[in-house]
């Protein structure tokens, strides 16, 4: 009799075949991804082997794509799967295998953890100064064109437009104004230099713009390095053109226009994200190790104030010690300006806490499992030593 | 029988009185106490040291040894020291420089021949060169470098470092400290104090009453002090410069004592931890353990050959003394450097081999067969060797950078995971013994190989216990000082490998896909993976955790790893592949695979 086709499939997902395929495949995956890192950068590399469901080929010489491996989500899954089906399937429910189910379900948290992660982590940046303070933090990589009212001396009306809008070139009208932004053209990395008599004429014809030279430039392959995103962009308010303008990230102070009485700043800068508290660098402090350049310590001393929970207190950030606070956590990360500006790392995980759970199930897993299995040897033992002395 | 017993109890003894000889204070050279000279505690690198280890360190730095012989007499690096400092016109005459590339050598004029050794003086009139081409070669990245540019930059450091050492106490080639003591506020000793303050490489005066307790003083900052705050360190310093200088052995013996005495009343602390920090030097636990390990090695060898139930004991004896001494060092390091055992790649590697020793302790004593002390003497001898080679960087108790500064975790975290490291290496060793015997032994016992491979299941499952709750333990750390729990950084990814491995061992061996021979030859794997993930990573340069970058030993990584795979190979030939015919019949314990 054959078996029908739906018990196969049974069979397949719980066979320790596939689970033994599946940690043999992340392992390729791992090593891949070890050794892209490289030259694609950390982050490139995770995007490409482990954070994706297929690892892509780029075929030389022609636009094809050509999926050629499982990626790391993929064979997350299927693990995953493979994991809860056998564990239905094979363990049985006893009290023997109380440390193997605890074990299991340890892992299974620890895989759901690193999907969340991968799906809503968020990672920003607040750069700080002493005295400063502020209440937004930054993307470290992502970039945004603010069209700023800055009219009101007491406030700013900002707008934002994303990276992504800005990558399909047409016009944008900004809502609340009557401005509307033409992108003429846009680059996602770029080098700018002064105009020199042998460039093309620019395409901008207002502002630094006029005097300088943008050539396109493939994007960054390491973590660290910035890509100098860059833009042309024409804003139109009124049926009036206010000229062309070169906005990027690379170029320093914002450039403003005038329309019916309301001055507007331009600038292309780190996205922002608002917070709803407020954030003071009282101190940054950094000691290194006597008569050498070894770090010994970093640490920001940080006034936390959040009118609307009626909190006001003095945070010490600190190496190994972060702030968690409102779902996102501050970390010491960086430092720069003869140290009297501070980098903190804001990060934003849900699923933070999954790992630590998982962490304690399996430790707790083995132990009991190695217990049990101590307890049974040494009846075991007993046994053999009765029967010798009988 | 009375032998079997006295033959590894006398083994013992004598290892271990070897060891505690080495501990003896050296007699006087010359009649100079330059012992008490190397006890005195010094400031270098962030930290309070003897005076005897910036010498050790250095010279090896310089020199690649740690004494040398001149004038037909041996130096000592305290001696060598003491030259530099106070006689530089001796110093500079002393071959210490060990230069073996032919570039470089061209470079100066000189020819490649068997004195690969080059005094200070030797190198005086190329040093222009050698600076030029070093800093042209230093931009390059340390990776990208051709071995001229290597050699040059390594050259130019070394050359350096002498150069500072030179003149740390007082200017090189000026007439001694005690000139610059009365001469302090004349035309041009400003610039004297500013020079020496900048240059010096270690700070011997004991901070004042009133100084932080790492507030040590080099000679140049308490020359530009106000003489009132001089105290009785830098009157002492400069007797004891004169006195080298005019080779008075009395008044050496009492500068010495004088500044000793200056210091005990400043810190008393650090006067005892230097003087146990000279003790450990001068034991080298970790050099004496290697000797010891080899020993129980040859010894058990000849037990395969020649009486075993005397020889068997006898070579489990001096592994034991071996493990006593590797622990005795490994426990003075913890104490003097007041951290957990493992705070960098050298440290790794000094107690990677001592789990590997212990855990092969525990499985003799549980098997009795001779493996687990053969498995445990060459990992320990192996992983000791690996680590005498990783000492080239000078002081291998600096200080931890900011991110590292947590007792907590380097105790977890650092910890476990080495000892997974050291369950897998063993697993292979047992493996790799495995082979050896099964193609070498004129007949197998199959209880002997059934053994061998429940001690190896053993292993891998307290391998891949260490390794997993060390990988975990890993991201819990990261997750509080950078933000993220795991960010597949490479040193992430090779902990991550070792589970995984170990993981694909133990399933498909519950699974009855691999048998006996698969398992060790999987088990021999776990090698070549385990130093990629320990040592391999670290050359690729990237990521947060690439203080422990190293790029020399990429060759040694590469041929130990080639050497496994043709041991895997040679472990799933049939037995004894190379006889005719015949030879591979006497297959043993092939059906011993079951789960034990």
């Amino acid at each position: 009799m054959r078996p029908r086709p739906a018990s196969r499939v049974w069979d397949a997902l719980t066979s320790l075949k596939l689970t033994i395929v599946c940690l043999s495949l992340l392992m390729v995956l791992v090593i891949a991804c070890t050794l892209a890192q490289t030259t694609m950068g950390t982050l490139g590399a995770v995007n490409a082997y482990i954070r994706s469901f297929l690892v892509w080929w780029d075929v030389p010489g022609t636009a094809w794509r050509v999926p050629v491996a499982p990626g790391g989500g993929l064979v997350g899954l299927v693990l995953t799967v493979n994991l809860i089906a056998a564990q239905a399937r094979r363990l049985e429910l006893s009290w023997r295998k109380a440390g193997l189910w605890i074990v299991h379900a340890g892992l299974i948290l620890l895989f759901a953890g690193e999907f969340v992660t991968s799906l809503f982590q968020k990672d920003m940046q607040l750069s700080i100064e002493q005295g400063q303070t502020l209440n937004y933090v930054e993307s470290p990589r992502d970039v945004e064109l603010a069209l700023v009212d800055v009219t009101d001396p007491a406030h700013d009306e900002v707008y934002a437009v994303p990276e992504s809008l800005l990558a399909r070139k047409q016009g944008i009208p900004i809502p609340g104004t009557p401005v509307e932004l033409r992108v003429k053209a846009f680059y996602p990395n770029a080098e700018l230099a002064n105009r020199g008599p042998g460039d093309p004429p620019p395409l901008a014809n207002m502002g630094v713009g006029a005097m300088v030279s943008v050539r396109p430039m493939p994007p960054e392959a390491s973590d660290e390095a910035v890509n100098r995103r860059a833009a042309f962009v024409e804003p139109v308010a009124g049926g009036r053109s206010y000229g062309t303008w070169l906005v990027s990230n690379a170029l320093g102070a914002p450039q403003s226009f005038l329309h019916e009485g309301h001055t507007y700043t331009l600038s292309m800068r780190p996205t922002r994200r608002y917070l709803p508290y407020a954030i003071t660098l009282e101190k940054f402090s950094h000691d290194v190790y006597p008569g050498t350049d070894i770090p010994k310590n970093f640490s920001s001393l940080v006034h936390l104030s959040n009118p609307s929970r009626g909190e006001e207190r003095d945070v010490l950030i600190y190496m190994n010690q972060p702030l968690r606070y409102d779902g996102k956590a501050f970390y010491q990360a960086s430092f720069g300006k003869g140290d009297t500006l501070s980098v903190l790392q804001v990060v934003e995980n849900p699923g933070w806490l999954l790992p630590y759970v998982s962490c304690v199930l399996v430790g707790l897993g083995l132990i009991v499992h190695f217990a049990l299995v101590l307890r049974r040897s040494l009846r075991r033992r007993q046994a053999g030593q009765l029967v010798e002395t009988a | 029988m009375k032998l079997a017993k006295t033959l590894p109890l006398a083994a013992f003894a004598l290892a271990l009185a070897a060891a505690l000889f080495a501990v003896l204070p050296p007699r006087p050279a010359r009649g100079f106490d330059v012992d008490a000279f190397g006890q005195l505690p010094v400031l270098e690198g962030g930290r309070v040291k003897p005076a005897d280890s910036v010498a050790r360190n250095s010279l090896l730095m310089i020199r690649g040894q740690q004494g040398f012989r001149f004038e037909g007499r041996p130096v000592s690096a305290d001696e060598w020291l003491l030259d530099v400092l106070f006689r530089p016109q001796v110093a500079d005459r002393q071959p210490v420089f060990v230069i073996n590339d032919p570039d470089v050598l061209g470079l100066m004029g000189l020819r490649q021949t068997q004195d690969r050794y080059f005094s200070f003086l030797t190198l005086i009139p190329h040093l222009e060169e050698i600076q030029r081409q070093a800093t042209a070669a230093q931009p390059v990245d340390p990776k990208q470098r051709t071995r001229f540019q290597s050699a040059v930059v390594n050259l130019f450091d070394r050359a350096y470092l002498y150069y500072r050492l030179e003149n740390t106490a007082q200017l090189a080639r000026s007439r001694g400290l005690a000139a610059e003591l009365s001469a302090r506020d004349t035309l041009g000793a400003a610039s004297r104090q500013e020079a020496l303050a900048e240059l010096a490489f270690f700070r011997p005066l004991p901070p004042g009453p009133g100084d932080r307790a790492d507030g040590w003083r080099g000679v140049g900052e308490a020359l530009r002090s106000p003489p009132a705050a001089d105290g009785a360190g830098l009157r002492a310093l400069a007797g004891i410069s004169s006195a080298w200088a005019a080779q008075d052995p009395v008044a050496f013996d009492r500068a010495v004592a004088e500044l000793g005495a200056a210091d005990r009343a400043a810190r008393p602390d650090a006067v005892s931890r230097a003087s146990s920090e000279v003790l450990f030097n001068r034991a080298e636990p970790f050099y004496l353990g290697m000797v010891i390990y080899v020993l129980a090695l040859l010894v058990l060898f000849a037990s395969w050959a020649w009486r075993p139930e005397l020889l068997q004991p006898t070579a489990f004896a001096l592994l034991l003394a071996g493990a006593v001494v590797h622990t005795g060092g490994l426990v003075s390091r913890v104490i003097l450097q007041g951290r957990p055992p493992v705070t960098n790649l050298y440290s790794s590697a000094v107690f990677v081999g001592w789990g590997a020793v212990i855990l092969g302790i525990v499985l003799e004593r549980i098997y009795r067969k001779g493996f687990g002390t053969a498995v445990a003497a060459a990992a320990g001898f192996a992983s000791l060797i690996v680590a005498h080679h990783l000492t080239g960087d000078g002081d291998t108790m600096e200080m931890m950078r900011a991110v590292l500064d947590s007792n907590f975790w380097l105790a977890t975290h650092v910890v476990t995971i080495t000892i997974g490291y050291s369950g897998t290496f063993l697993a292979g060793a047992i493996a790799i013994a495995y082979t050896l015997r099964r193609h070498l032994a004129p007949r197998l016992d199959p209880v002997t190989t059934r053994t061998l491979v429940s001690m190896t299941y053993g292993v891998i499952c307290f391998a891949l216990f260490f390794s997993f709750v060390g990988t975990v333990l890993g991201g819990i750390w990261a997750d509080q000082s950078w933000g993220r729990f795991w960010g597949w950084d490479p040193k992430e990814n090779g902990a991550l490998m070792i589970v995984l491995w170990n993981a694909i061992i133990l399933h498909a061996r519950w699974g009855g896909y691999v048998r006996e021979k698969g398992i060790m030859a999987m088990a021999i794997f776990g090698n070549v993976i385990t130093s990629l993930s320990w040592f391999g990573v670290n050359m690729l340069g990237v990521g947060l955790h690439s203080y422990g970058f190293m790029d020399e030993a990429f060759w040694a990584l590469a041929a130990f790893d080639g050497s496994q795979l043709l041991l895997m190979a040679l472990c799933l030939a049939p037995r004894r592949f190379w006889r005719p015919a015949g030879g591979g019949a006497a297959e043993g314990g092939g059906h011993a695979a079951k789960p034990v």
